[in-house]
């Protein structure tokens, strides 16, 4: 009898397990006693507590942001608009896609394409030292923050004002969008390669070294073949990117397709509008799939 | 000489040795050199078609600099008109990325093909999803922009689009990775199918799923800066308005201020990523 009561959880004890499982807290021989497989489901934590609060969280975050978002009701010709412009996208007109002028639709998706690839082509250039340059088992410290501090600065800025500011540079054209891309996914793909560098397997260079290897031999064949796969998938991931993102650039006067695309929206060419945005899908889709391949390949590869 | 033309033409087409036993034995094939010679003329047509010229950028490349210097000074008058475009382009991202995100996640489970649903559903969700993904956040709110009028309320509705798209493929894409051992054992109890997701797959994408978050809105604060152009509200549109000014002073306030944001929201991202995802 008194070893029983001696056994008893005190009142803290037994509050804890009572309630405890909403809290997201539960006694290790609370779980240990359930028999069935059912029995210690409903056993199991249930911290109903912490999800109501992270909920509220949350609404309050929605709550304080919806004030600047006032919804002004639809503009007078709204949905005739939303009609009119689905039946554009279901007959896109064929005068612009069959059209191989510099105005037609092959040129301009063309001229996009090479905005995204000579952008990220220039900007692996300009990346690659970078990285170097930013990780921590290459440089000292003190130049690892300098350049860092660099780079999260030319990160930082919108890549439409690099736009905007290079074509004050240089001129309206699609060299602008070049420039713009290039030093927008010069920072991102600065970020990626550090990461890589970072994880570099130093043995193997120390094994080259007791080989006798000359600095040359070193980069070749201890380097290059641990840096080449994550180098060249992080630069495929970036032109899909890049490509996407020349199609805006024309906004500004950087050459592209968006320019167009732009005009022919606000004019409510909507046949036009069909016609350019399915190029844009199918050009887009196809290098997504093409690089997805390649990457796909590249990581089996390095298993 | 005619070794040399020989092995120079060796990088094309494989050696073939003939061994001892008169068998006949071929080199690996090696695509590399026919690679580099189709990426070398691309590189050419593309710099021919985009008009590359760097002694364009020798000449004036001084005004990007003068351009950049005359920022530097900035403008601190200038707070007080940029403040409120400044915090729209923060709710904006902030609030597209929750409601993208958040309505993302049941149905990329639904997506994911290793719970084996109606594959006619699985096809057509993915190929919209992907059309949708397709088109750039600017050309989606050039388009609301019309039915809507202008304000934040576009870019908001853009920028969840977005993220939605987004959300939706990297998590059915991870989830098809899991492991479904949990989840069969779960079923075999006879629990419900959701019953099964919640508890057996839940826990295992949880962690993928904040830094996806994370990520979306980290990224979304970048396109919401730009969306203002089209007149969806935020910094967008101050930006350009003041370079076309010419009020440089004014445009080095807001790209401070630009920089301070996303740098802190990084921070900020990084540390909720070490807390959560375990």
């Amino acid at each position: 009898m008194n070893n029983e009561k001696k056994n008893r959880p005190g009142l803290f004890k037994r509050l804890l397990k009572d309630w405890g499982p909403l809290l997201g807290i539960s006694i290790g021989s609370d779980l240990d006693d359930a028999r069935t497989v059912e029995d210690k489901y409903r056993r199991y934590p249930q911290p109903w507590i912490r999800y109501i609060l992270f909920l509220l969280f949350v609404l309050c975050i929605v709550y304080i942001n919806s004030i600047t978002v006032e919804y002004s009701g639809v503009t007078a010709r709204g949905w005739g608009l939303v009609k009119a412009s689905l039946r554009g996208l279901i007959t896109p007109s064929w005068k612009v896609i069959v059209d191989t002028s510099s105005t037609g639709l092959m040129h301009m998706l063309l001229e996009t394409f090479a905005i995204g690839f000579l952008g990220t082509l220039f900007g692996t250039i300009l990346a690659i030292p970078l990285g170097f340059v930013c990780s921590r088992n290459v440089a000292p410290r003190w130049v690892n923050l300098l350049f860092l501090v660099i780079v999260t600065v030319i990160r930082s800025f919108p890549s439409i004002m690099y736009g905007i500011m290079f074509v004050k540079t240089v001129g309206p054209g699609p060299f602008a969008g070049v420039l713009t891309m290039t030093i927008g996914s010069a920072g991102m793909l600065c970020k990626m390669f550090v990461e890589a560098i970072e994880d570099i397997d130093k043995g193997v260079i120390e094994a080259l070294d007791a080989a006798g290897c000359t600095a040359f031999e070193k980069v070749r064949y201890g380097i290059i073949p641990q840096l080449s796969s994550s180098i060249i998938s992080s630069v495929l991931y970036r032109l899909d990117i890049n490509i996407k993102n020349a199609s805006v650039l024309g906004l500004v006067g950087a050459g592209g397709i968006g320019a167009q695309l732009i005009f022919a929206i606000d004019d409510r060419r909507w046949s036009d509008t069909g016609a350019m945005l399915w190029g844009l899908v199918v050009m887009v889709l196809l290098i997504e799939y093409i690089s997805t391949k390649i990457r796909r390949r590249l990581a089996a590869d390095v298993r | 000489m005619l070794n040399f033309i020989q092995d120079l033409l060796h990088i094309f087409y494989p050696r073939s040795y003939t061994l001892a036993n008169g068998k006949k034995v071929r080199e690996k094939f090696n695509t590399a050199p026919y690679i580099t010679i189709l990426l070398i003329a691309l590189i050419i047509y593309c710099m021919q078609l985009a008009g590359v010229d760097f002694s364009i950028l020798r000449e004036r490349g001084k005004n990007f600099w003068d351009m950049l210097g005359r920022m530097l000074p900035p403008n601190w008058k200038y707070y007080d008109t940029m403040k409120k475009p400044m915090l729209d382009t923060i709710n904006m991202s902030l609030l597209g990325s929750v409601f993208g995100c958040a309505v993302a996640l049941p149905v990329s489970f639904y997506l994911s093909s290793n719970f084996r649903l109606n594959k006619v559903y699985l096809a057509t969700h993915r190929v919209l999803l992907s059309l949708l993904r397709t088109l750039p956040t600017m050309i989606i709110a050039c388009y609301f922009r019309m039915v809507l009028g202008m304000g934040a309320l576009v870019g908001t509705i853009a920028i969840s689009i977005f993220s939605y798209t987004i959300c939706v493929k990297m998590m059915y894409e991870y989830i098809e990775t899991v492991d479904m051992g949990p989840y069969e054992a779960l079923l075999s109890t006879g629990a419900s199918r959701p019953k099964c997701m919640l508890r057996a797959i839940w826990p295992q994408v949880k962690g993928y799923y904040i830094s996806t978050v994370l990520y979306c809105f980290e990224s979304n604060v970048k396109s919401a800066a730009i969306l203002g152009y089209v007149g969806a509200g935020g910094i967008g549109q101050i930006i350009s308005g003041r370079l076309n000014l010419r009020r440089y002073a004014d445009l080095g306030l807001v790209l401070i201020f630009m920089t301070a944001t996303i740098v802190i929201l990084e921070g900020i991202a990084r540390f909720a990523r070490r807390k959560l995802v375990r």
